[in-house]
């Protein structure tokens, strides 16, 4: 029964306008985003190709990552180039910080276009499973036919779940097959493996979406005021907790600025090189001295900032939205975690350079060894707290749709 | 006739349901969101006071004219209108090691955010049902009926919808600057004020722009279910769309050079090649002066070099040559690399500035980036500010520059034979960094053509909705 009634949603949403209109929408802007965001990697590849250290050069630059075309997250922040010289390292960044107009919009990405663009269609999905079925006096006769509440629900939820599932995993199959013939573009094959799972992410979140909107749409007696609270809940999760959380962490722990920071860093290897021109103490312990004061702000800040993560993860994650950013930023290698990993990393090339620096005797070597990131493996990800996230979404999703269950079970179909 | 269809389109609103939830979630966020900004923007003036004093600290002991450049360097200070508007925080930092990536994850909210995203959804939800909803539940047949004109109930819809939209958003602005006004700390002025009313009439416009719009779609449809779709497929084109693509287009029709290969040139031609070319140049010149001064083919330490200088005139003369011969070689060399560095520093920069200004061109197809660009400016905290705080900096900069040459001078006048530029002074006589905003006149100015955007957009889809409201059939 449940299976003739999922067929029948999805035949009546393919004969409808909303079907065709939202599908069209989600194609175009998921194609769009592929294009664009493609571009984008490979304009940063080329300027990758243009920067990276010769052999022998004491310089940390990560090239851009193929997944951020999926998730750009803080992937900008992690190709920056780091130059390790004895005064401590440089950093330049690179060409989005040329535009500031990149600033003021959220970047157009995949996660992007499922985030905020697929969910809203999933709502549109649901928003009017029972009260339309209502209005048009057809879920009376239904449930008159001796069709069990739960097999309506459940059938409802399949059949929307599949009419959205599978043009989306159309499209996006039809783009990631696109991306795997461009010869600029490899994957290795635990980024495919990451890339999946993004995609059964995906499909986790908008299905949390659907069950929201079939909840609400039990919960109200008319169509046109469960698009107005759904559309209301969804301005919520998606764009103002999250935002707001951030924001409210900020309040709670104190964190340095990173101008503060940055000014101390400055102070101090002014005042070394002054003292070693004074004829207090020889370079390679003054080199030794910012490389330790440099250290030391670093992991104090490191603790702080981790602190202030996990406390703003943790109040955003009341809204099932930012577990999904956070889940498959991770995943995609771009998250707020991988970026203190990485940064870990250049900590650690630059104290390797300065020792061969240090070694010798004019503080100058020819041979730097070369840096080289490793991503954290993936099994570590999931345990970091992905796995994490990708549950509580579910958790979401399924405790909706029983909710949704509970409501539908005395909904009053008269 | 159309002051009682206003005010019935103002009271049905009142008492719709959808009314009521606008009213209790903006009284909820824009007071929420200005109580935290409030206190972050308090927080970022303690953040700051202490970065002065901690720099003061640091000129005490340490303070040499050689390396204080990027010490004492201009930096923007928060200003009042931060417990309101974020706009272009300089919080990520990514020139620097030390970055804040959590605004990139999830951008910050504030009050700009809060109308852009939010009262635009919420015009759309209030107009999606004008026409179509009436047509459905067979009023707006019985009011045409009564011999009512079509321009008069368009009119009066519009109007008095726009009207109770405002009216939510103004209330919950109201008790958010409440916050602001009992909150010691906050110091607006009446720029400040006269800014906030400009942004406010600024947001009438864009709400009346989306409320507009969203009359249209409806007088474009017969039932308001599929209203309300098209009118949500325009809204995320034009507030979630076109805004985020429009950087990426302009940079893919307008690149720019690799900014990291022309900072790593211009630090190569401002550091190595630099020293190479002044050592060149030093030792060139002082073996013609060894040539002409024997005295100093010796190299003394510096005390010997005084003592000698005391007993001695001609070698005072000597020392003194050679002084002027080192800083004149090194002028030379900072001469030099200094103009090669501004030629490839200007090239890029006319590059970028092309792309932002494309960025921004086709963003504006979006009112959503009209608006931002509006709010930002006149509130000090978007792009036209970075342009203006790039003026002030630069014009300090040329002060400090012109202090340090000064003091340099008095002090070598003093004692000519020690190297000042790597010797700690006093510099509390120094010129001071004051950041004041760029005034209210310049930014009204500059919003202009952004409120006459506003208003076109607005006008146009008016036009449109008014003129498919007189050929809609009622029945």
């Amino acid at each position: 029964m449940t299976w003739t009634i999922a067929r029948k949603e999805i035949l009546s949403n393919l004969l409808s306008y909303k079907f065709y209109v939202i599908i069209l929408l989600a194609a175009v802007l998921a194609a769009t985003s592929f294009f664009v965001m493609t571009r984008d990697y490979k304009e940063r590849l080329a300027d990758y190709s243009l920067i990276r250290p010769k052999p022998g050069e004491p310089v940390a630059v990560n090239p851009p990552n193929p997944l951020s075309i999926f998730a750009k997250g803080l992937d900008e922040a992690m190709a920056r180039s780091f130059e390790v010289g004895i005064t401590g390292v440089t950093v330049r960044a690179g060409q989005k910080s040329g535009n500031a107009i990149f600033a003021f919009f959220p970047t157009p990405d995949f996660l992007y276009v499922v985030r905020v663009v697929l969910s809203l269609v999933a709502l549109l999905f649901g928003f009017d499973q029972v009260s339309r079925e209502k209005e048009g006096g057809t879920l009376r006769l239904m449930l008159a036919n001796q069709t069990s509440r739960s097999a309506v629900l459940l059938g409802k939820w399949a059949g929307n779940f599949l009419s959205l599932a599978i043009p989306f995993a159309l499209v996006t199959g039809l783009g990631i097959a696109v991306l795997g013939l461009d010869p600029d573009i490899r994957f290795s094959a635990d980024q495919v493996l990451r890339l999946a799972l993004i995609l059964v992410l995906t499909l986790v979140y908008i299905a949390f979406f659907l069950s929201l909107g079939i909840l609400i749409s039990t919960l109200t007696r008319r169509a046109s005021s469960s698009v107005v609270i759904l559309l209301f809940i969804w301005v919520l999760l998606v764009f103002i907790l999250p935002n707001l959380g951030t924001l409210v962490a900020r309040q709670i722990v104190d964190v340095p600025s990173v101008r503060a920071l940055s000014e101390k860093r400055e102070q101090v290897w002014t005042r070394e090189i002054l003292l070693r021109i004074k004829g207090q103490g020889d370079m390679p312990s003054h080199v030794l001295t910012i490389s330790a004061e440099n250290d030391a702000l670093e992991a104090d800040y490191r603790v702080k900032f981790d602190r202030l993560v996990n406390l703003s993860k943790n109040i955003n994650r009341v809204s099932p939205v930012a577990s999904f950013v956070y889940a498959v930023t991770e995943i995609a290698g771009t998250g707020i975690g991988e970026e203190g990993a990485f940064k870990s990393d250049v900590v650690r090339y630059k104290n390797a350079v300065l020792g061969k620096m240090l070694a010798s005797p004019d503080l100058k070597s020819s041979e730097y060894p070369a840096f080289l990131y490793r991503y954290r493996p993936l099994g570590r990800v999931l345990a970091a707290g992905a796995l994490f996230d990708t549950a509580w979404l579910a958790a979401f999703g399924v405790l909706f749709f029983a909710l949704s269950y509970l409501a539908f079970v005395r909904y009053d179909v008269r | 006739m159309i002051a009682t269809i206003v005010k019935k389109e103002i009271l049905g609103h009142i008492i719709s349901f959808r009314f009521i939830v606008t009213l209790a979630l903006l009284l909820v966020v824009v007071p929420v969101t200005t109580f935290i900004l409030t206190n972050d923007y308090l927080k970022r003036i303690d953040d700051a006071s202490l970065r002065q004093a901690e720099i003061e600290t640091y000129l005490r002991s340490y303070g040499h004219f050689n390396r204080i450049g990027p010490i004492l360097q201009a930096r923007p200070a928060p200003i009042p209108f931060h417990s309101l508007v974020r706009g272009l925080a300089p919080d990520i930092n990514l020139g620097e090691f030390d970055n804040d990536p959590l605004p990139v994850m999830f951008p910050l909210i504030d009050l700009v955010f809060i109308v852009a995203i939010v009262m635009s959804l919420v015009a759309l939800i209030f107009a999606y049902d004008a026409v179509s909803g009436e047509k459905e539940d067979g009023t707006l047949k019985l009011m045409l009926a009564n011999g009512l004109a079509r321009p008069k109930v368009i009119l009066a819809k519009v109007a008095g919808g726009g009207l109770t939209l405002l009216v939510p958003f103004l209330l919950s602005l109201v008790i958010g600057l409440l916050v602001i006004l009992v909150h010691p700390g906050v110091d607006w002025k009446g720029a400040d004020w006269l800014a906030l009313a400009l942004i406010t009439l600024g947001t009438a416009l864009y709400v009346m722009f989306f409320y507009g719009l969203g009359v249209f779609i409806s007088s474009r449809h017969h039932s308001s279910s599929a209203s309300i779709m098209t009118s949500l497929l325009v809204w995320v084109l034009l507030v979630l769309v076109v805004p985020s693509l429009s950087p990426y287009i302009a940079s893919f029709l307008s690149p720019t050079p690799s900014r990291i290969q022309v900072d790593r040139e211009v630090g190569r031609l401002s550091d190595t090649e630099r020293d190479d070319l002044g050592r060149k140049l030093l030792a060139e010149r002082t073996r013609e002066l060894i040539a002409k001064y024997p005295v100093l083919a010796q190299r003394l330490s510096e005390a010997d070099k005084k003592r000698v200088m005391e007993r001695d005139p001609a070698a005072r003369e000597a020392f003194e040559a050679e002084r002027k011969t080192t800083q004149g070689a090194w002028d030379e060399a900072n001469r030099v690399q200094g103009g090669k560095i501004e030629d490839i520093r200007k090239a890029a920069r006319l590059k970028e500035e092309a792309q932002t200004k494309l960025s921004r061109f086709i963003s504006m197809a979006s009112p959503l980036s009209v608006f931002t660009y509006l709010a930002t400016d006149l509130s000090s905290t978007g792009l036209r500010n970075e342009a203006h705080f790039g003026r002030v900096g630069a014009v300090w900069d040329q002060a400090f520059g012109a202090y340090q040459r000064r003091k340099i001078a008095d002090l070598q006048a003093k004692d000519p034979t020690k190297d000042w530029w790597n010797t700690p002074v006093d510099m509390s006589d120094r010129p001071r960094f004051v950041y004041a905003e760029e005034a209210l006149g310049g930014r009204v100015e500059a919003a202009m053509p952004g409120f006459l955007l506003l208003l076109g957009y607005g006008l146009v889809f008016f036009a449109l909705a008014y003129v498919s409201f007189l050929s809609y059939d009622v029945r």
